[in-house]
């Protein structure tokens, strides 16, 4: 199982599986969108419905007017533009904070050319730059080494300038050299492809939109006053409970198909689907043989949530679990079986 | 009226269109422009970093050869010495071996890279970064005229070429060996 013997090889094609993704985060993307300001829609319809009191006298505007009005900007929908502005904002402040977030509570240290302690970190740093080369980015991304014997690696950046990749000691010391330079090659990829941006941003509209939806649903409840059309209270209540759901598939969802694109990415850099494959398959039978031990590592190690998916490997698939959520049902990475399957390698039945 | 403002409105996303396919493919040949210099970049470096590799070596290699025959030599006085009784020069033979090795610690102190075979695994290191490193940009290279060239022969794309060939028709080499080359290439076998 953890040895590609066990698995039939045939060639990656990268191109396609680009391809494939890319279209996949579209329409993920897009739908995250829709129902954003679909929420917002749904606040404008609630603050307009009712009896209005016009020149003529109280009278009752069906819903389907009100939505038509909404949308011709008869009625400016306010709601919505000023979700949408709550978004931009937060969006940015995120995006600003993100970077710093990411190495926190681990011990690490920073890789320069001139600053490489040991052969092994210079040829980390060396594996990356060949990499950046073959990846034709224009800023070299800063290295950083963080102090844990279990294998991972990650990425962080919102843009190419800001980028940084950080490994484990026990990665670097575990893989040999071309494993090693594939798994640079996927963090690149992440970098690359802006994927930091995208989850951050689909991460960012889905609690904005929790958030909306909970205070929509409280104010139905415990609002009172004018009478509301029963039909919108039954949606809001539906979608209080439907939303946070959905949220979390589509953001699953999302995350698994970037994972999919930085390993063709990384094929496509190394124009080799057997380094990565390999790598993939001694990180996990390395996670599974120190179960006990990394999963204290993991535990012990504050604020692990916040580099959970952008890791190259979950824990989870290990049965480690590094912090205790509700989420931990689905893993953020599709499983090592099925990266291969993409990679071009079929475990034999 | 109406009909008039719809034209227009077309018109106007159409020619958005345009220069959002020209500037789109301007940037794709600049991209394959720069990326051909990084090949020549790359080759600078690799020029730089194998002389002064040869350099750090052959003096790093001299001393040790020519140390090593003085070590031998004076071991050998030291062992004559020793048998014939001669106790001050046996000494002084030893003297001029411990002061070799402490000449060849100080080499160790200001090139701590070079410490016994660590010294080959770094040479090692450094001659597969530098050849990975103008590999990886000749395929970058490749790989943005493939970019270009798809591009450019899409649908809709090749008409926007079309019109503006001057600027935006390219004839870009892909990066490869001669036929010769590959020939000889091809037949290579590992003589030992």
């Amino acid at each position: 199982m953890n040895s590609l013997s066990a698995y039939s090889a045939s060639v990656a094609d990268w191109r396609k599986q680009l391809r494939i993704n890319e279209r996949r985060t579209k329409i993920v993307i897009g739908l995250f969108i829709l129902i954003y300001s679909a929420v917002g829609m749904l606040i404008d319809l609630y603050l307009h419905s009712g009896p209005v009191y016009t020149q003529v006298g109280l009278i009752n505007v069906p819903l389907s007017e009100t939505f038509t009005n909404l949308i011709t900007f008869k009625i400016i929908p306010w709601a919505t533009l000023i979700m949408g502005g709550v978004a931009a904002v937060s969006i940015f402040i995120t995006f600003s904070l993100h970077d710093k977030l990411m190495l926190l509570g681990t011990e690490y240290h920073e890789v320069t050319a001139n600053s490489a302690r040991s052969l092994e970190e210079q040829q980390l740093y060396n594996v990356v730059e060949e990499m950046k080369t073959a990846a034709g980015l224009r800023y070299m991304p800063r290295v950083f080494i963080i102090e844990a014997n279990y294998m991972n690696a990650f990425a962080s950046g919102y843009s190419e300038k800001s980028a940084l990749v950080a490994i484990t000691r026990g990665l670097m010391q575990k893989l040999n050299r071309s494993e090693l330079q594939a798994v640079m090659a996927h963090e690149l990829n992440h970098i690359r492809h802006h994927d930091i941006k995208l989850t951050l941003m689909a991460s960012v509209l889905s609690n904005l939109m929790l958030m909306a939806i909970d205070m929509l649903f409280y104010g139905v409840v415990f609002g009172g006053g004018r009478r509301r059309d029963n039909r919108l209270v039954a949606v809001i209540v539906i979608l209080r409970f439907l939303l946070p759901l959905l949220t979390v598939i589509l953001l699953l969802y999302l995350s698994r198909t970037r994972e999919y694109m930085a390993d063709a990415g990384a094929v496509e850099l190394t124009r080799d689907n057997t380094p990565l494959a390999n790598a993939l398959l001694k990180i996990r039978g390395d996670h599974e043989q120190h179960k006990e031990t990394y999963g204290e590592e993991y535990l012990t190690t504050p604020h692990e949530d916040v580099r959970r998916a952008a890791y190259i490997f979950d824990p989870i698939q290990a049965g480690i679990e590094p912090i205790k959520s509700l989420t931990n049902l689905f893993s953020t990475h599709p499983s090592i079986q099925d990266r291969l399957k993409a990679l071009g390698f079929t475990l034999r039945s | 009226m109406t009909v008039l403002t719809v034209i227009i409105i077309a018109l106007v996303i159409i020619g958005l269109w345009f220069i959002a396919i020209y500037n789109k493919l301007i940037r794709m040949i600049e991209a394959v422009n720069n990326n051909k210099k990084q090949i020549d970049v790359q080759l600078d470096r690799r020029y730089k970093v194998y002389e002064s590799l040869i350099e750090v070596v052959k003096k790093y290699m001299d001393y040790e050869r020519t140390t090593l025959k003085e070590v031998v030599a004076l071991r050998s006085k030291a062992q004559q010495a020793a048998a014939s009784g001669n106790e001050k020069e046996r000494m002084e033979a030893e003297d001029a071996i411990s002061k070799i090795g402490a000449g060849l610690n100080l080499v160790f102190e200001r090139y701590p890279d070079l410490k016994a075979d660590k010294n080959a695994l770094q040479l090692q290191e450094e001659i597969v970064n530098t050849e990975n490193k103008l590999t990886f940009s000749k395929q970058a290279y490749n790989d943005s005229i493939e970019k270009y060239e798809a591009t450019r022969k899409s649908f809709f794309e090749s008409m926007v070429v079309s019109l503006f060939s001057g600027k935006l028709l390219k004839e870009f080499i892909y990066w490869g060996i001669t036929e010769e080359q590959r020939a000889q290439q091809e037949q290579y076998k590992v003589k030992m």
